[in-house]
């Protein structure tokens, strides 16, 4: 077989196969720990007839999508510093020694395209930016599987070459970067270092988003747990969400419907009436800030009680939002009969403002924030 | 380089992963149709475009100028420093700029801070930490050790003066 060779312009002495080999395994963990809490959001949000997402513990979702969204920015820092200690390959003459060769190249541009486009896109929506034309979630979510697919090839071609770098000890490897045929002041260790202590610096700077204590740190991250209408932030406005006219209406209803013995509506005072239940729930973005706050309101379940609703009732629960894929969400049996799923009506002894829901929102245990429904008008039993 | 060899791991992970990848394609085709899937696959292009033939050059090009310029002594604490402020500044870009923002203006809590004074305190204290660490490495150098300062090489690495 020939052999390739790497051009001469790439001099440092840092693109060895045990850094490769390093950051390469740091990057499998975060990429498929990033994977695998993605893939669960995704089916927490469309879950198939299989899947049924319990109501607790409480916070759970609140972890996943935290870890989520950590992961993926920290691992900016680590796929920048791997795809920099592997460019010369990119360059490499001839391009391939194989068919073998070929068909692992090959699977390297999905793995490439795939994980900076993957970090690029989750990035962009924690900021709410979205400059390209498709869907972010649907794009987000296939992608992934296309760069896991991708990374399993790779694993599997690099496994034998992986283990010897990492498993060789200090002999061979490690005399081609020892500081004497070294140019530079800045060896193996001290690169890679740099790239996780830079991976912390990352993580530092944002995680005050959904881990409170931290909040002051945050100072590179889209949001602050503690900035926003009644302190703590929104991600849809009741003027963006056109709901402002109906949800001050004094015509406003709440219907309960479906699958009932008895159909209700209920006014805001009616509802006010009722026994109020009081419980601290965290609200927990997808896009990766996290907030707990003490919210007050009805039981759903006890309005699928007055309802005469059956005890395993599902639940689709109807916002005033006109347009909009989250105009509505659905309550499986776990979640409607949670004694924490709430209708709120106020939050932190305040009346519901109009940007968190007023006149009342969906607030429940281990939810995604995109499926605690705000303006909320209807329950259709099911 | 010698040429590579592959081995049964090789075998088995190319028929997996393809499953995978494929299952991926039809799902992003069926979710956003033939135009939809075009579109994603030009941003996956342009991904790989903006880093291999823009940003990767331009890291090798500032790397070589700053090992060039710097002197011996500073130069690790110069170009750790470097990398982590490039790679915070990434990750701020958008609200740096607005991006975002701009979409949602009656939406204050979103990017709430003025993100110019923020990036600069964050890079501040990268640099500090940068520092720090160059001094600990200037006031063992006389004593023929340096230890790097950083939290990820627990006990350090002696290196030599050449």
């Amino acid at each position: 077989m020939r052999e390739q060779t790497t051009p001469r312009i790439f001099t440092s002495d840092l693109r060895d196969e045990r850094a490769a080999a390093l950051l390469g395994v740091a990057l499998g963990v975060t990429f498929t720990v990033c994977f695998a809490t993605g893939v669960l959001s995704h089916l927490i949000q469309d879950p198939p007839s299989w899947f049924q997402w319990p109501s607790r513990p409480a916070g759970l979702y609140r972890v996943t999508q935290g870890v989520h969204v950590a992961t993926g920015l920290a691992s900016i820092p680590l796929l920048l510093a791997k795809l920099w200690v592997v460019l010369p390959k990119l360059f490499a003459w001839p391009p391939f020694t194989s068919v073998a060769h070929l068909v692992e190249r090959l699977a390297i541009f999905p793995l490439v395209a795939g994980g900076v486009f993957e970090l690029f896109t989750g990035l962009a929506d924690t900021h709410l930016w979205y400059p390209w034309p498709f869907n972010f979630r649907a794009a987000h979510y296939w992608v992934a599987w296309i760069t896991i697919g991708a990374l399993v090839v790779h694993l599997g071609a690099k496994w034998a070459t992986t283990r010897a770098a990492l498993f060789a000890g200090n002999s061979s490897t490690d005399a081609a970067a020892a500081p004497t045929a070294t140019t530079s002041a800045f060896d193996r260790r001290t690169f890679l270092a740099t790239v996780f202590a830079a991976a912390g610096a990352v993580t530092v700077f944002t995680v005050g988003q959904t881990v409170s204590p931290l909040r002051k740190l945050a100072l590179l991250a889209p949001r602050r747990p503690d900035t926003g209408p009644q302190g703590f932030p929104v991600n849809r406005t009741a003027a963006t969400a056109g709901v402002v006219d109906a949800a001050r209406s004094p015509g406003f209803r709440l219907l309960v419907d479906g699958k009932v013995r008895r159909k209700l509506a209920f006014t805001r005072d009616e509802l006010r009436a009722m026994p109020q239940h009081e419980a601290t729930l965290p609200i927990s973005c997808v896009e990766g800030w996290s907030t707990t706050q003490r919210w007050r309101g009805v039981r759903v379940r006890d309005l699928l009680d007055r309802a005469g609703a059956e005890s395993g009732a599902e639940v689709r629960v109807h916002s005033l939002q006109r347009r909009r894929a989250y105009r509505f969400s659905d309550l499986n049996r776990w979640h409607a009969h949670d004694p924490d799923t709430l209708l709120a009506l106020e939050v932190n002894g305040e009346p519901l403002g109009i940007d968190h829901g007023y006149p009342l929102r969906l607030i429940g245990p281990n939810r995604p924030g995109v499926m605690q429904t705000k303006w909320v008008t209807r329950l259709v039993v099911r | 380089m010698s040429p590579p060899r592959y081995g049964s791991s090789f075998w088995i992970a190319l028929p997996i992963g393809a499953a995978v990848m494929v299952f991926g394609a039809i799902g992003l085709i069926g979710d956003l149709g033939v135009g939809g899937g075009v579109e994603v696959g030009g941003w996956l292009v342009g991904a790989d475009v903006a880093h291999d033939f823009v940003l990767a050059p331009l890291a090798c090009l500032v790397g070589a100028a700053v090992a060039r310029a710097l002197p011996r002594w500073c130069r690790a604490p110069t170009q750790a420093a470097l990398v982590t402020s490039g790679v915070l500044l990434i990750v701020v870009f958008p609200a740096l700029r607005g991006f975002g923002r701009d979409q949602v203006p009656d939406n204050p809590s979103v990017q709430p801070l003025d993100y110019t004074t923020a990036t600069l305190t964050a890079l501040a204290l990268v640099w500090a930490a940068a520092g720090v660490w160059l001094l600990a490495r200037l006031a063992t150098a006389g004593r023929g050790r340096r230890r790097p300062r950083t939290r990820a090489t627990p006990g350090g690495h002696p290196m030599s003066q050449r």
